[in-house]
């Protein structure tokens, strides 16, 4: 195994996670999130050699992901996403447990968000620093701390609706 | 914000499983990219196997009219200009890597395109008439022992196969050789784009 190919593999070790809980957060739907993982990592194997440490190496990987959802989304063939989330969490509802109930119904409010709002929330929740979600998403670090506010208001009023139905 | 942490702490406490090892991911990846080149290389190897097939003909068996060796000469020949275009082809799409010159990759993606858009077009013709002539002069002696049935049934499939592979098989492949490459291209042009927008 040559060096490329072990450094891919600390690389989806290491990120793989973050990134499915990332793209999870984004269709609530564990295929989608699935193929959007693969899509993602196929361009990182892709582009590995030109990644030159300007940034985190995380970071570079989660700019990837992010746009690979953004586009995933805009396809003009995908269904409606909020229709398929709530599909998806509603069927399952009657399944689940108290807490795998509240873990639904906070994908379901995540999946009410604006596309760019629901992006930047999940990596909010996944507590990465807010300069590097400010380079990732290309928004000010200034302009960030004021949006980020402003959807954690939405996204709580959001589960708390939910929470009340 | 204590209502937003009880989100936080649910989102952290959900547990997700990623369902793809990293061997099955690196292994997709590198299929992805090497399909087209393993594809063209067969294609070269079964030219390779023909030229030596018709080659081993002349080398090893004795005719009786020139109009053998000549029909046998003749396919040889355009046997071996086809695999060379093949090759030419090939070291093209396999000369850059998409990961060190994405840019010359695309250029090379698309020329090799053009090139095997040509060469089952206006080449592939030639190539045709090439083949049809040589075995016309191959069939004259080979034929002759035979009975005349026998004669007009060989005639007849190679006839037909000859129309067959240049009309619906030359088709079928040109159109999904045209929308997989096309899918290739468009896919590594995102990505680049996607790459220079970082």
């Amino acid at each position: 195994m040559d060096q490329k190919d072990i450094l891919f593999k600390q690389i989806f070790d290491t990120n793989s996670k973050k990134i499915f809980h990332l793209c999870y957060g984004y269709t609530g739907d564990t295929d989608a999130a699935n193929d959007l993982l693969q899509e993602t990592f196929l361009k990182v194997w892709q582009n590995l050699d030109k990644f030159r440490n300007k940034s985190l190496i995380s970071t570079w990987i989660y700019r990837i992901a992010v746009n690979t959802c953004l586009t995933y989304l805009r396809s003009e063939k995908r269904q409606a996403k909020d229709e398929l989330t709530d599909n998806i969490i509603e069927n399952r509802v009657e399944e689940l447990s108290e807490k795998n109930e509240q873990v639904a119904l906070l994908y379901k409010s995540i999946s009410k968000l604006e596309e760019n709002d629901r992006l930047i929330i999940t990596m909010v929740l996944d507590e990465l620093p807010y300069n590097e979600i400010a380079d990732i998403s290309g928004i000010s670090e200034g302009n960030l701390r004021v949006k980020i506010h402003r959807i954690k208001q939405k996204l709580t009023e959001l589960y708390n609706q939910h929470a009340r139905i | 914000m204590q209502e937003f942490e009880h989100i936080q702490s649910l989102w952290q406490s959900h547990s997700v499983e990623v369902k793809i090892s990293s061997e099955e991911m690196l292994a997709q990846a590198k299929k992805e990219v090497n399909s087209i080149r393993i594809k063209s290389l067969f294609n070269i190897a079964g030219m390779v196997v023909s030229f030596i097939a018709f080659s081993s003909l002349l080398a090893f068996f004795d005719f009786n009219s020139w109009t053998t060796p000549l029909g046998i000469g003749i396919i040889i020949l355009a046997v071996a200009i086809y695999t060379l275009i093949l090759y030419k082809d090939h070291r093209l799409i396999s000369r850059n890597d998409f990961t060190v010159h994405p840019g010359d990759f695309l250029q090379e993606l698309k020329a090799y395109q053009l090139r095997h858009f040509n060469l089952h077009n206006r080449l592939y013709w030639f190539y045709a008439v090439a083949i049809s002539l040589g075995f016309i002069l191959y069939f004259y002696e080979m034929l002759n022992n035979l009975d005349t049935w026998i004669q007009v049934l060989i005639i007849l499939f190679t006839v037909f196969w000859m129309i067959f592979c240049a009309t619906i098989l030359r088709k079928a492949y040109m159109k999904r050789e045209k929308e997989r490459i096309d899918l290739l291209i468009e896919r590594f042009k995102r990505i680049s784009e996607q790459l220079q927008e970082h």
